[in-house]
């Protein structure tokens, strides 16, 4: 029963077959929900997520809370379903799901071009329907369409992917330590991994949550740029087809 | 709900223009930490921290209570973190500010996730009874710099804390007051350090250990955790501008070093702290630990 990484060594093959540095499938559509502004379905692999964009419009609450003066603040909501999981759970990870929301907002709020809608609100709400694994990335990337399909002004694509270390945090021997592109949640579980969002080749979001050593975060960091670039690439071509069928 | 007071409009060019030609306005390098302070309460396990301006107390206390089911081996330990409005106007009760979500979620990412209190050796019967350690955060005075403050708070409360000694005959376990027998200390498997990075003009600029000021002119912060062996425990990048991945690497391989003379710094307060308490000498005889 392959259910563990500790034959990757053997076969240079992962759980799911996949080489180091291979993507899961990415299967992405835009609009797909008529009442919003702007909205998008990516899947990466067997993690699903739906996001939809509101806005810009005028903030709900007075005084512009949080936001800065003469820029547009990026609210986030992420729903967990209670089935995305593999046990059904009532209230998934409370803390977790909203510092999840304010790395979204960060992010955009600075990658958006948030000075041209001055007190207005820009709102993201994510539902997360499956998950398996990269769910951070899943929701920078379905968020980025949604918002490019809301037809909001930003510099660049934001994506993103995961990368993992493939050797044990334990021992100190680089020859046999891999890194691995866009970990499953199986992987995810044992190895330690980071995400990474790149806007081009800058890195604009880095959540590193397991002990690594110090010496494999830059081959970790030049193989997640890399992968962005790819994950850039696919996001690209979805919003380019979707605008020569419906533009 | 109250805000934070913004800086001045004035007061962020100062600062920005002052950072363009490469000074701080405190004087210091752009690597180096505010003085750090740390002493010891009466009690084990309270330790406070002084890192500049700002103020964190640390205090670990335990409890005995039966283990989470699905953990039947191992004890309790959670850190709480609150903002009180005496650090900060801005800061309310019973409201969670993002910056405290932040901090409580770095704090658990950084010391509980990644191990650094062996929870197994706080089990007293598997299943039944176990030492529920509890750590609680309290900021006294903010400038700038809680995450950093924190972390070294707690992982000095931690080494300084002994727990009591327990007897356990067959079900019944007796927990030994201090004056029947000298408590022990936690076994702590690494210590991890926090050290915040703010970046100004896209990353061009990196700083460690910004204060208020600094906090609220920056475009963002990275935030390093690592331990003295040169591990990586936890990194955080939260959006905000976007830096060089080799920018990164150096705040790493910076970070590395901080934590080194911090964990150095921590150990020679430790061993203060202990001869202050070790009067008679009679310490060694005392202790139930075993050489090992």
């Amino acid at each position: 029963m392959p259910l563990d990484t500790s034959i990757y060594p053997l076969a240079l093959l992962r759980l799911d077959g996949r080489r180091w540095n291979e993507l899961r499938r990415i299967h992405a559509q835009v609009s797909v929900q008529a009442a919003a502004d702007g909205s998008s379905y990516l899947e990466m692999g067997n993690t699903r997520v739906i996001c939809v964009v509101l806005g810009p419009a005028e903030g709900k609450d007075k005084g512009q809370r949080g936001a800065r003066e003469g820029e547009a603040k990026v609210g986030v909501e992420i729903a967990v379903a209670g089935f995305s999981g593999m046990e059904r759970r009532r209230r998934v990870g409370n803390k977790r799901t909203s510092e999840m929301q304010h790395c979204l907002s960060t992010a955009f709020s600075s990658l958006l071009f948030t000075h041209l809608y001055p007190h207005s609100t820009i709102s993201i709400s994510i539902h997360i329907l499956s998950q398996d694994g990269s769910l951070l990335a899943a929701c920078l990337n379905a968020a980025t369409l949604a918002l490019i399909d809301a037809g909001i002004p930003m510099s660049d694509y934001l994506t993103a992917c995961t990368v993992a270390s493939s050797a044990s945090s334990s021992s100190s021997d680089t020859a046999t330590s891999d890194p691995l592109l866009d970990l499953n949640g199986l992987e995810e579980q044992e190895l330690p991994f980071l995400t990474i969002g790149a806007v081009g080749e800058k890195v604009s979001v880095l959540m590193l949550e397991t002990r690594v050593r110090m010496e494999r975060v830059e081959g970790m960091l030049a193989v997640g740029v890399e992968g962005c670039k790819r994950v850039r690439a696919i996001l690209d071509g979805v919003v380019r087809t979707y605008e020569k069928k419906f533009g | 709900m109250p805000r934070e007071v913004e800086v001045s409009v004035n007061e962020r060019a100062f600062i920005q223009q002052a950072l363009q030609e490469n000074v701080r306005l405190d004087g210091r390098a752009f690597d180096a930490f505010r003085p750090l302070e740390l002493t010891f309460g009466d009690e084990y396990g309270v330790a406070d921290v002084q890192l500049g301006k700002t103020r964190v107390i640390a205090r670990i206390s335990v409890d005995v209570t039966a283990p989470l089911p699905e953990r039947k081996f191992d004890g309790i330990f959670q850190i709480v973190a609150e903002f009180s409005p005496m650090a900060s106007p801005a800061f309310e009760v019973g409201r969670p500010t993002d910056a405290e979500v932040i901090l409580s979620r770095i704090l658990e990412k950084a010391i509980r996730r990644s191990n650094a209190l062996d929870t197994e050796s706080l089990c007293i019967i598997a299943g039944l009874k176990c030492f529920a350690l509890r750590a609680d955060v309290h900021i006294i005075d903010h400038d700038g710099g809680l995450i950093d403050a924190s972390c070294i708070a707690v992982m000095a409360a931690l080494q300084h804390f002994r727990r009591p000694d327990v007897v356990v005959e067959g079900e019944k376990a007796t927990i030994l007051s201090v004056r029947e027998r000298e408590p022990i200390p936690l076994s702590i498997l690494h210590q991890p350090l926090c050290v915040t990075f703010s970046c100004y003009e896209d990353g061009e600029r990196i700083l460690i250990d910004a204060n208020l000021a600094e906090e609220q002119v920056r475009q963002e912060e990275v935030i390093v955790t690592m331990n003295r062996h040169g591990e990586v425990c936890q990194v955080a990048k939260y959006g905000g501008a976007t830096v060089e991945p080799l920018a990164l690497l150096n705040c790493i391989n910076m970070a590395s070093q901080k934590v080194k003379e911090i964990s150095k710094f921590i150990q020679t307060k430790l061993e203060e702290d202990a001869k202050k308490r070790d009067a008679g000498g009679l310490m060694a005889e005392l202790s139930a630990e075993n050489e090992r």
